[in-house]
């Protein structure tokens, strides 16, 4: 065992080789936020217009500082997010302030969902998750371009083939 | 098509309209008066009956292959199938009433499921038995007549499953409540009849837990069929006889109560895919069907483990304690957290009053993760997680992050290696 301090997000340096997701994914991110913003904004200038009350501009302004910071920590989430294909098993990394890390076995895989939302889909990504036979397992790896995304899911399904059934 | 027993729809009206009655209260009682009530009920007890003899002529089971298909519904029918190669265990169940007519019902722990399937109610429990040899064999897949032939393992102490149901907190705080409701009988002239009714319901309700688990694990025997099956059996007013696979087993926990330490007593749950926390029906209250030991000593512990989990013994798993670090984190649980990693399983031990142990054998960890939050991370600690199907993951907290780091890559190997070696 190593004493040297480890880099918590790079673990095994040099053998394993971290693939980011797609940084268009933080455009994704940014625009859901916005529209979101636009409408918690406009909920809060009808209920000023109504009630013209002091609490309602504090609320407004609590919204536009939770939407700067929530913004920051989310585009740190984003960039954090990485996944590796080992000889047996994925790893899928992500989060700054939480920092998670999944080792999935290919042998242990149930299937594997590919999905776009409407914002995903107008930026030309998907999400790859995984699914094993427990509940808490947690291996999604969104922002995938869909070349990425069809590549990862039919290499993961065949390896999963490969090693026969999960439980 | 096999017919369920004539007698199921009346049985299964029984149990609704019990879950009815309780459900109208004492409150109930108040508004409609005696004879209202009556009426009430009666009324209920017509339309379930003659809603549930409906369901009855439509109903039933066949086993096509290694499927087994059960016909349900009144408005819209339905047909469930149910994978038998995915059957996880099975269990025997005869609740009171059905017991008074020799029958029982079987109900099929499925991996994948939600929860538990609706159980198969009700068939003569000579069939049932039958039955559930019959889908046993074919989920093993195994061609040969299943030997019935069982050696006895263990046998709990009806005196140890009462003195255990007592030195839990709901017990030991009731006399407080006791005095409660006397206190304000004798001071508090407003108190009406009713307010001292419900008053009472609650103090019995409080009371029907602990009692309830006892009459559960009334004679509790665990006993090792011949094809190396583990029947545990166990019920006074529902007899239950549940046949677990051993290798259906996910994980295993050990559970030291605080109240308990004094007499030496733990217990021993199983986790079993499929077997989910929700009640087929709703409402009413759930028996406790996981246990491998309801009450038992380290000693008895340690015999019965390795029929479950070979080679494994409880007094001897090398564990390995946490960094001291992890005291800003856990004061209190600084002392008891430990886990490792032993030949055939990964072990954690959690909780500072209430102390769990918790086994999982590599072959049935599905994933594995590591999760460090923010002061994790400035002392250098983090939490290794191994996730099994059907049940809480098991945790190890606060290891020291090359450490963990190493476990987690270790556990993924080791878990794909047994599986693979598995075939």
């Amino acid at each position: 065992m190593e004493s040297q301090s480890l880099n918590a997000l790079d673990p095994w340096p040099q053998t394993v080789q971290w693939r980011p997701v797609s940084p268009k994914m933080i455009t994704v991110e940014l625009v859901e936020r916005a529209i979101w913003t636009v409408i918690l904004l406009a909920i809060t200038g009808t209920l000023w217009l109504i009630f013209s009350s002091a609490w309602v501009l504090v609320a407004g302004g609590a919204l536009i500082v939770g939407t700067v910071g929530g913004t920051y920590f989310s585009i740190q989430a984003i960039r954090s997010y990485g996944y590796a294909e080992r000889e047996r098993d994925l790893l899928v990394r992500h989060g700054r302030l939480i920092r998670r890390l999944s080792i999935v076995p290919y042998g242990r895989m149930q299937f594997v969902d590919v999905t776009a939302g409407p914002l995903e889909r107008a930026f030309g990504l998907a999400t790859v998750r995984l699914h094993t036979a427990a509940a808490a397992s947690d291996a999604t790896i969104p922002g995938l371009e869909p070349d990425e995304a069809t590549r990862l899911r039919d290499r993961l399904a065949a390896l999963g083939e490969d090693r026969g059934e999960g439980l | 098509m096999n017919k369920f027993h004539p007698l199921s729809p009346v049985l299964k009206g029984f149990r609704l309209l019990v879950l009815a009655v309780i459900a109208i209260s004492w409150r109930g009682l108040e508004q409609l008066q005696l004879e209202g009530w009556l009426a009430t009920v009666a009324g209920l007890l017509v339309v379930l009956l003659a809603y549930s003899f409906i369901a009855w002529r439509f109903s039933g089971y066949e086993i096509v292959g290694r499927e087994l298909r059960i016909h349900e519904g009144v408005l819209s029918r339905r047909v469930r199938t149910v994978p038998l190669e995915r059957l996880q265990a099975i269990e025997v169940i005869q609740p009171f009433q059905a017991r008074v007519f020799g029958l029982a019902e079987l109900k099929l722990d499925v991996a994948g499921a939600e929860k538990s399937e609706a159980p198969l109610s009700f068939v003569p429990l000579e069939r049932a038995r039958e039955l559930r040899a019959q889908l046993l064999m074919l989920s093993g897949g195994a061609q040969e007549v299943l030997d019935e032939h069982e050696e006895e393992l263990f046998r709990v102490k009806n005196n140890d499953v009462v003195v255990s149901q007592f030195l839990t907190p709901p017990v030991m705080f009731t006399p407080l409540a006791v005095l409660y409701v006397i206190g304000q009988v004798v001071f508090n002239q407003d108190f009406g009849f009713f307010a001292i009714a419900s008053m009472l319901s609650a103090l019995f309700a409080t009371l029907v837990a602990p009692v309830l688990r006892m009459l559960n694990f009334w004679h509790f025997r665990l006993a090792r069929t011949a094809d190396g099956k583990l029947r545990i059996r166990h019920g006074q007013l529902t007899a239950r006889s549940q046949t677990v696979p051993v290798h259906r087993v996910q994980a295993l926990t050990v559970t030291w109560p605080l109240l308990w330490r004094m007499k030496g007593w733990l217990r021993i749950s199983l986790a079993v895919a499929g077997q989910g926390a929700g009640t087929p029906e709703g409402g009413g209250q759930k028996a406790e069907t996981d246990r491998l030991l309801p009450v038992a000593t380290l000693d008895t512990a340690r015999a019965i483990v390795p029929h479950v989990l070979p080679s494994v013994d409880l007094a001897a798993l090398p564990m390995t304690p946490v960094p001291r670090s992890a005291r800003w984190l856990a004061p209190l649980r600084v002392r008891v957290l430990a886990a490792g990693l032993t030949e055939r399983v990964f072990a954690a031990v959690d909780g500072f009053a209430t102390r769990t142990l918790t086994l999982v054998p590599y072959e049935r960890i599905q994933s594995v993760r590591i999760t460090q939050g923010p002061w994790q991370r400035r002392l250098g600690l983090a939490s290794v997680h191994a996730d099994v199907a059907g049940g809480t993951p098991v945790t190890a907290s606060h290891r020291s992050l090359p450490e963990a780091y190493q476990w987690i890559d270790e556990l993924a190997r080791r878990s794909d290696e047994a599986r693979a070696s598995r075939g």
